[in-house]
């Protein structure tokens, strides 16, 4: 099948089709001409958090240049939009994993790159996962792929990719995301090996037609695109950085989806301003208060206990969270691989059990610090801590630090208590691998050692076996918890709230799948 | 003495004659009683949470409402204009005296301390105040001492500058030549003769300061880096209050009221006394 690759461009139909609706616009009033806007048929409205500006998916910054990688690329794979981990078939037209360390994959022969890059080839794959390994290049999403090996080019649009050891996170957070997408070899060799902040050449549903640094990022649809239509013509992103700005934004009719703060999803509950909908989606990020086990005041495991004991996450969740979150019974968060069903300590607090362990452990006079992110959420979370443990005797001290100092807080030798919330990708893996020994300083703020604990990351990341991995993965956060130096609080959640004209793909956590966004 | 004592009460009187000084000195006055007797007027423990009672509205038991802990926003309002007034007052005088003693060394002094005291001011005031208030917060953590010698360090150049301008302008005046020819110490010439010629311009600066160091300390707290944690400030309800605006708008108006009222009330103040104090503005008034 021969497919002819058009360049992107403004032909002269686009531009008079603009030029009208802008001309249109001007001549209206300026609050009608706006609403005119947000409800224009084919025009999807979406806030971001944050701006995209790197167009490279080996340099990404996350979930806001994946939200428009995942739109204007391909990868073999893709989540599929739901309620529950899945993944569907994207270039791929078949994958399989042969054996534990071999993944056949055959591209579909229909997908190609825009600016005359011409049709994806297994060249495109290899180049593209390999340069994710390459010391030269330097990604920071390296690790995303693991023991990666290289990719062997079997055909024109077929290939293997090979591991150098088994590596089941590779299907849930490298294949469908960030390391998974797929660029031109030709486009990007051609641009110096790394794409900039415009894209080189793109092969998704739709394209970057143009990007307003801070203030909008619009996608069209890829006039060459072979696979299903997409629902919208046109989708604007808009960064909008917090959430009070965006739920103004949505409720005068400027944005057709946002995620909300948790504070309003009681309000929206009663309902959704002009017809639209709320949807609430769990969350991965996992918020919890950790204990340095370095420190001095900290060696003695019953008062570590105690201070667990003390904790009482419901009332957490209801100050901080709106009720609208719940307790978390580790790191890993429901729905995936090695979630437990509940904590060894449970949320609520038992003040006798709290302070008779206190009692074992012979301290008196208690007073710690507690280093906290300056935002209200942690400051309340912070301050529900320090009542709570004043009422088993012992004081806490909230230092508020601003975000570059609080992050540098890895080798600060001095903490003590700390509470922190780490972003997650759906696999246990991607937890568990911020506690092991060797980042005891870096990201392991607790300095948690446990040689079972590391034994268990690496044999459940080698593992195929789901019910192996589920097994490992919840005995490594008994014994975090055991240490006595976590306890676990939320995992958060996701509210969403859309207009009653956009049906939202959502992946389970709640996040956006452009894409798959249809029309209802 | 018994001119000193004249001198104070026709400054008040000037003061409370004015409509804006007498409004300005109310202001100041119920700021400064409220942060006296805070303890006793607050209806509610500032700090004691209600998680069940959280966000409501003004009501009869909690005039402007609760915070996102339960706790009353009117006594933390109350117990706020201690924290203000525990930042201003120190940082501010502080910085007044220091500056002042610094200033009139530097004006009465040989040429090259004038010159070395000079630099060191430039060098401090070319910090700007917030940015110089963020870095020392950065590396050695909020505090109420940390955000007083903040303030009170960047402050200390200006008030030395008036201090040191108005000693040059008094050292060759004729009753400060007749004191040194009849052999006068020079602590008795800056102490007894200079001194009172220049504190009262001080004075003005002082007042007109404080709002501005109150406003500082707000924003530091504001931006999450001024006193800790359940310490009930202005700024750290002004915080929560923009957090949960969406929620309930009372935390903004209890943290934001306050700030407004003590900017107007000690400006009022600080113009009606500088105006009281300059001869040539009092005989245009």
């Amino acid at each position: 099948m021969k497919i002819e690759w058009t360049k992107t461009g403004i032909n002269r139909r686009k531009f008079l089709k603009g030029a009208t609706a802008l001309g249109t616009a001007a001549a209206m009033p300026m609050g009608f001409a706006g609403s005119a806007f947000a409800a224009e048929d084919g025009v999807l409205r979406v806030r971001a958090y944050g701006d995209s500006d790197v167009m490279d998916p080996a340099f990404g910054k996350g979930v806001t240049d994946e939200t428009v990688h995942a739109a204007i690329y391909n990868k073999l794979i893709q989540y599929k939009p739901g309620r529950e981990w899945d993944w569907q078939l994207d270039a791929a037209a078949m994958i399989e994993q042969v054996d534990a360390t071999h993944i056949k994959f055959a591209l579909r022969d229909t997908i190609g790159f825009t600016n005359g890059f011409g049709a994806m080839t297994a060249e495109d794959v290899k180049f593209s996962f390999e340069r994710l390994i390459d010391e030269e290049v330097a990604s920071p999403i390296k690790g995303d792929v693991g023991p990666l090996s290289h990719v062997e080019v079997t055909g024109e649009r077929e290939g293997t990719i090979v591991l150098n050891e088994p590596f089941a996170p590779l299907w849930n957070i490298a294949l469908p995301y960030a390391a998974g997408n797929i660029v031109s070899k030709a486009a990007v060799e051609a641009a110096g090996g790394r794409i900039g902040t415009d894209p080189v050449a793109e092969s998704g549903p739709y394209l970057r037609s143009s990007w307003d640094p801070k203030n909008k990022t619009t996608l069209t649809r890829n006039p060459d695109w072979k696979g299903d239509a997409p629902a919208w013509d046109t989708i604007e992103i808009l960064p909008i950085d917090d959430e009070n700005t965006a739920e103004i934004a949505f409720e005068a009719g400027e944005l057709d989806f946002t995620r909300v703060s948790l504070g309003s999803v009681g309000r929206y509950r009663g309902g959704v301003p002009n017809g639209g909908q709320l949807q609430e989606y769990p969350s991965l990020y996992y918020v919890w208060l950790g204990m340095n086990l370095d420190h001095p005041k900290l060696q003695n495991q019953k008062l570590r206990q105690a201070i667990q004991h003390a904790i009482d996450v419901p009332t957490i969740l209801e100050a901080a969270y709106f009720g609208a979150a719940d307790p978390a019974n580790g790191m890993i968060a429901p729905g995936l691989v090695g979630s437990r069903p509940e904590a060894l300590v449970p949320a609520a607090a038992n003040f006798e059990k709290a302070a008779a362990l206190l009692a074992e452990s012979g301290e008196t006079n208690v007073t710690l610090t507690l280093d906290i992110l300056n935002k209200t959420t942690y400051s309340t979370i912070a301050q529900i801590i320090q009542a709570t443990l004043a009422q088993i005797g012992i004081t806490v001290e909230i230092n508020l630090l601003e975000s570059g100092a609080f992050w540098a807080s890895g080798d600060n030798e001095n903490l003590q208590l700390v509470l922190n919330r780490f972003s997650m990708a759906p696999d246990p893996s991607y937890a568990t691998s911020w506690f092991v020994t060797e980042q005891a300083g870096i990201w392991n703020w607790e300095r948690f050692r446990n040689e079972e604990f590391d034994q268990l990351h690496t044999a459940a990341a080698q593992s195929t076996d789901a019910a192996a991995r589920d097994e490992m993965y919840r005995r490594a956060q008994d014994l975090m918890e055991q240490s006595g130096a976590y306890r676990f609080i939320t995992h958060e959640a996701t509210p969403i709230i859309h207009t009653p004209r956009v049906s939202p793909a959502l992946r389970p956590d709640g996040l956006p799948l452009l894409r798959y966004f249809g029309k209802s | 003495m018994t001119n000193s004592r004249s001198e104070l009460t026709q400054i008040v009187v000037g003061i409370v004659r004015d409509p804006l000084g007498l409004v300005g000195l109310l202001i100041v006055g119920s700021i400064v009683f409220c942060a006296i007797f805070a303890a006793w007027i607050a209806p509610y423990d500032p700090v004691a949470m209600n998680i069940q009672a959280r966000l409501e509205g003004p009501s009869l038991a909690h005039p402007l409402g609760t915070d996102q802990l339960g706790r009353d926003t009117f006594s933390r309002v109350i117990m706020g204009s201690q924290v203000a007034l525990k930042v201003a007052l120190p940082a501010v005088f502080g910085a007044m005296f220091i500056g002042l003693a610094l200033g009139m060394i530097a004006g009465y002094g040989p040429k090259w301390l004038d010159n070395l005291l000079m630099l060191l001011f430039d060098t401090l005031r070319s910090f700007p105040t917030v940015m110089f208030a963020l870095a020392v917060v950065a590396l050695v953590g909020p505090s109420l001492q940390t955000v007083v010698l903040v303030v009170m360090a960047t402050s200390i150049p200006t008030y030395a500058r008036v201090a040191r301008t108005q000693t040059l302008s008094l050292r060759n005046s004729e009753f400060i030549l007749a004191e040194r020819a009849m052999g006068a110490s020079v602590f008795r010439i800056l102490g007894v003769h200079m001194l009172p010629n220049i504190i009262g311009v001080l004075a003005v600066l002082a007042a007109m300061d404080i709002p501005t160091v109150i406003a500082l300390e707000a924003g530091l707290s504001f931006l999450g880096l001024g006193v800790k944690p359940p310490t009930p400030s202005w700024g750290a309800l002004l915080k929560d209050g923009y957090a949960l605006i969406r929620q309930t708008p009372w935390l903004v108006v209890g943290g934001g009221l306050p700030v407004i009222l003590a900017t107007l009330g000690f400006t009022f103040f600080g113009e009606t006394m500088r105006d009281v104090v300059d001869p040539k503005l009092r005989k245009q008034r």
